[in-house]
Parts: C-alpha cells; sequence; structure tokens
C-alpha cells in the first residue's frame, strides 16, 4: 500500500522539456501515410464513375466534356470530403492519389472548396459555358 | 403530495451536464447520501445510421458504419465487412486478415488507455489521466503512421484491407509496445497500490458472476465478474484462430477488477501484436467481392474493446443492403448500473457508469414496440415537424 504512487511520475516531469509545439511556427510532419486533398490526374481516366459511385460523402463529381475523346472534369467538393480513401481504391487507373503534405485546409468561406481538376483547355471550356458553382450547390445531395 | 406517500429524493443529472462528455440523463433517487434507485434514459444522440445504411451502396456503407464509434471504429467496420464477405462466399487473404487482427488490438490499446484516463479523471486522479493520455499518443500515432489517421482508420474495404506492414513500420509497432508495456506496468502498480485511489474502487460497485450474467453485461464489464467470454477465444474471426489470444478474467467484480481486467487484456495485445509482426502472413491484400452481393442475410460477431459487437446484415441481392442492424456492447452494460448502483453513495455514481467504460453515440437505436391493439403510425416529415413545434410550445 503506498501514498502518492504518481510522484515520482511529476517529479521526473520537473526536468523535461515541454512537448508543446509552437503550431504556426513549427509544423510536425505528416505520416507519409496520411489521408490529405485528394488529387486527379486527367491522364488514365475512362469516366468510369467507381470514386463518384463509391463515395460515401458525395464529395465527388466527374463532368463529362467529350466522352468519345475521354476527356472529364474532377470536381471535388473538398469541405464534403471525409478523407478515407475509397476513391483511390476504387480507381483503376490510377487517376487519384491523396497528398499526405496538405492538411491544412480551412477557409473562412464554402466557395474555397469546390475545387476543378482536368485539363487546362476543358477547365476553359467549362467555365465558359457554365458559372462557377455557387456555395450553396453543395447541400442539393 | 400525500403525507403517507414515503417521500423520494431525485437527483437528475444530464442531458446536457458538465461533468457528462456525451448526453445522457440519469435520474437517481436518494436517501441522504445513499442511491435507492437508479433510471436510464438514453436516445439523445440518434442519428438514423442503420436507415442510412439502406439508402447506400455496399462500400459507401463501411465509411458509414465506421463512423457508428468515434473511438473502436476498426471494429465496426471489420464487423460489418466479415458479414458481407460472409454473404459474398469470399474470404479475405491471410494477410488481410492479419492485418485487421493488428489494427483491431492497436486500437483496443488506446481505448483501454482513454477509459483508464476518463475513469481516473471521474475518480479525482487526475494525475493518472493525464499520465495515461500522454502515453496514449504513443499508440495514436502508431496507427496514424500505420494507417494514415488517428480516429477514422479506414483501413477495410470489402475483400480485404488498404494497408500494408513494411519491416520499418513493424520494428516501429514493437518499440512502442515496448514502451507501452513498461508504462502499463506502472499504471496496473498504481491501481492496485495506491491507498487515495484504492479507496474510491475498492468494493464499490460489485457485481456477482451470477448478476453479470443475469443482467447480460459483455466484455471487460463482465470478465471483471469472472464471466469467460470472450468472441476472439469463442467465435475466432479474422486471424484470431492463428494469432489465439488468452482471456483474462478477476473474480473481484468491483471497481478494481476491472482497472485490472483492462490493462491485464492489453498486456495480451501487446503480446499478440508481437506475433502478429514477426509470424505476419504473405499474400495479395484484397480478394475480389462483386458489386451486388447475393441475396441472403448474415450475423457476424466480433469482440469491441467494450465487448461483444454484434451486426445483422440482409442482402436483397442488390448494390445496396436491405437492412443492416448493429448491437453495440455499452447498451447491454447499461442495465448493470441501475442494479448495482444501489446501496452506493451518489458521489460514487460518476466512477460507477465511467466503470462499464460507456459510449453514448453507439447506443442510440430506434426500437419500434408492437403492442396489440395499436396499431402503426406513419408520420410524414411535415407531421413530424409540426408535432415537434407543438411539444416545445
Amino acid at each position: 500500500m503506498t501514498i502518492g504512487s504518481m510522484i515520482g511520475d511529476i517529479v521526473e516531469s520537473l526536468f523535461k522539456k515541454p512537448v508543446t509545439q509552437q503550431y504556426p511556427f513549427e509544423r510536425k510532419e505528416a505520416p507519409e501515410r496520411f489521408r490529405g486533398r485528394v488529387h486527379y490526374e486527367p491522364g488514365g481516366c475512362t469516366g468510369c464513375q467507381l470514386c463518384v459511385k463509391d463515395c460515401p460523402a458525395y464529395a465527388l463529381e466527374l463532368i463529362t466534356i467529350d466522352k468519345a475523346a475521354k476527356r472529364f472534369v474532377m470536381r471535388y467538393h473538398m469541405d464534403r470530403c471525409v478523407y478515407c480513401g475509397q476513391c483511390v481504391i476504387s480507381c483503376r487507373f490510377s487517376s487519384l492519389r491523396m497528398a499526405h503534405d496538405e492538411w491544412e485546409l480551412a477557409a473562412t468561406s464554402r466557395s474555397p472548396f469546390v475545387i476543378d481538376y482536368g485539363l487546362p483547355e476543358d477547365l476553359a471550356t467549362l467555365h465558359g459555358t457554365e458559372a462557377e458553382p455557387e456555395p450553396d450547390a453543395c447541400r442539393n445531395v | 403530495m400525500e403525507a403517507k406517500e414515503p417521500k423520494k429524493f431525485i437527483v437528475p443529472i444530464g442531458p446536457q451536464h458538465p461533468a457528462l462528455k456525451e448526453p445522457g440523463h440519469f435520474e437517481f433517487s436518494v436517501d441522504g447520501e445513499i442511491v435507492t434507485g437508479a433510471s436510464i434514459r438514453l436516445g439523445y444522440v440518434h442519428r438514423g445510421i442503420e436507415k442510412g445504411t439502406e439508402q447506400r451502396n455496399w462500400i459507401q456503407n463501411i465509411y458509414l458504419l465506421e463512423r457508428v464509434c468515434g473511438i473502436c471504429s476498426h471494429v465496426h467496420a471489420m464487423a460489418y465487412t466479415l458479414g458481407v464477405e460472409k454473404l459474398a462466399g469470399v474470404t479475405a487473404p491471410p494477410r488481410a486478415q492479419a492485418i485487421r487482427e493488428l489494427v483491431a488490438e492497436l486500437e483496443r490499446i488506446h481505448s483501454h488507455m482513454l477509459w483508464l484516463g476518463v475513469a481516473a479523471h471521474e475518480g479525482g486522479f487526475d494525475t493518472l489521466f493525464m499520465y495515461s493520455w500522454r502515453d496514449r499518443e504513443v499508440v495514436m500515432d502508431l496507427l496514424e503512421s500505420l494507417t494514415g489517421n488517428r480516429v477514422h482508420y479506414s483501413t477495410n474495404v470489402l475483400g480485404g484491407v488498404k494497408i500494408d506492414v513494411t519491416p520499418e513500420l513493424a520494428d516501429t509497432i514493437r518499440k512502442g509496445c515496448d514502451f507501452l508495456e513498461e508504462r502499463l506496468q506502472h499504471y496496473l502498480r498504481v491501481v492496485t497500490t495506491d491507498e487515495t485511489f484504492l479507496a474510491r474502487t475498492r468494493g464499490v460497485g460489485p457485481m456477482t458472476l451470477e448478476q453479470a450474467e443475469l443482467l447480460g453485461a459483455v466484455g471487460p464489464t463482465a470478465r471483471a465478474s469472472g464471466v469467460t467470454r470472450d468472441i476472439r477465444i469463442d467465435a475466432p474471426y479474422a486471424s484470431y484462430a492463428e494469432f489465439p489470444v488468452t482471456v483474462v478474467t478477476d473474480n473481484g467484480g468491483d471497481l478494481t477488477a476491472r482497472f485490472v481486467v483492462r490493462i491485464k487484456e492489453l498486456f495480451e495485445s501487446c503480446r499478440v501484436i508481437r506475433q502478429i509482426l514477426d509470424n505476419m502472413p504473405e499474400s495479395e491484400l484484397v480478394a475480389k467481392v462483386p458489386r451486388r452481393i447475393p441475396a441472403g442475410e448474415t450475423i457476424s460477431r466480433v469482440e469491441a474493446p467494450r465487448g461483444e459487437l454484434f451486426y445483422y446484415i440482409k442482402s436483397g441481392g442488390g448494390d445496396r443492403p436491405e437492412r443492416v442492424k448493429s448491437r453495440t456492447p455499452s447498451l447491454c452494460n447499461w442495465s448493470t448500473i441501475s442494479t448495482v448502483a444501489v446501496g452506493h453513495k451518489l458521489a460514487d455514481m460518476p466512477m460507477l457508469l465511467a466503470g462499464i467504460d460507456p459510449c453514448f453515440s453507439c447506443n442510440d437505436r430506434m426500437i419500434q414496440i408492437r403492442r396489440k391493439g395499436h396499431e402503426d403510425q406513419l408520420w410524414t416529415w411535415e407531421q413530424l415537424r409540426r408535432y415537434g413545434i407543438e411539444y416545445y410550445r
């Protein structure tokens, strides 16, 4: 039977440096497997839509520019994404990947969260014919 | 009130209360300081997840069900994927099964260490709370570097797992286990010898073997009363047949026994983690599962950190389930509280509640009670809304 059996731990800690990091000034690197922002490479995409069907958060939209020429624009709703990584697994052509170092994704409005990925000319076609998505458009799931 | 009626004083706690981390409503009737009766009301965080599964496909549901519980997210996804694989007639490759067990045991370490801190905090032992949570960061970091996230590991896919264990990662996990084992030995010593703390736990909330069986207790709560029941041993799933664990029981039945059982389980987890890492089977990670699951129904049971987790899955042959039902361990353990609480001091209630390691949002399911002579009512959203406005007016 003892009293104060954790005093040893407290005394030991007195002689240790604080472990707190001064966050915005020092950053701890995220592990290699950390699941951050999703990136899309239009190169291999065949438009099979498996990533869209399997996304549990309905965060992906594949907009067809020209089906025969296999040209697509991926609209990624970063605010809906739950970073589970299923889209990366579902893609058979390795068109999707998750960046481990992009995790500071906060913003003060919803519009920066709607991201279009695609070839520059496809993006121009899309944005020429279609207005910028309204921030409220995210609600129509 | 009539003068003849015995006077009862009821102490209501919650659903919003500074001492509760999650919403639940408790009513303790007291005679002076001694509790004479306890009742519990849950349901404040019902989220409709079971219904939600019927509107999502088999793959989307893994991630929805993972969110039933934030602490034991992996076991929920594992129970569901094991069930769906059974329906589809597919067995995940041995390496995938071993990785599932590895993550499940790491998760058990983090869950029990979280509980150790919370239970110590409820007993007023904040030093133990702070230090056990500091050490828990070690296992959280291991899980993050292994799976890519601290809480929702998203390790499971239908037919296998997403992640592999590299030799470097295996070494990191071994080192982490060495550190944790040393610290856990220290904590085991603290909770069994510290006189001030034992005064709060020894003899508090004793539950006999018969009571535990009768009240349907599960997991470490039951095992602390001497019930030798553990799904990992009784009905091995994943790779628990190849890498078995031994059941840890204690005959004390009080809070001290629950501390001892949970900490000793972690030594067992560390041992089996080393065994898996040393004998990792070689195979691919994913077996192919069709997008449409053949019609049928199945059950799937796994041992979550809190006890037996049960899933019922029914498929109509389509790309989404017809029904998914889950029974979480916290719900089974609640009924022990109202029996065990009687005769204890009101000040012991927070520790007794924490003693079963309750997870509130896991509990909240909707049940329909069919009584004779009562017609089922179907309400539209509009009617429900109007009813809600009237109710709170």
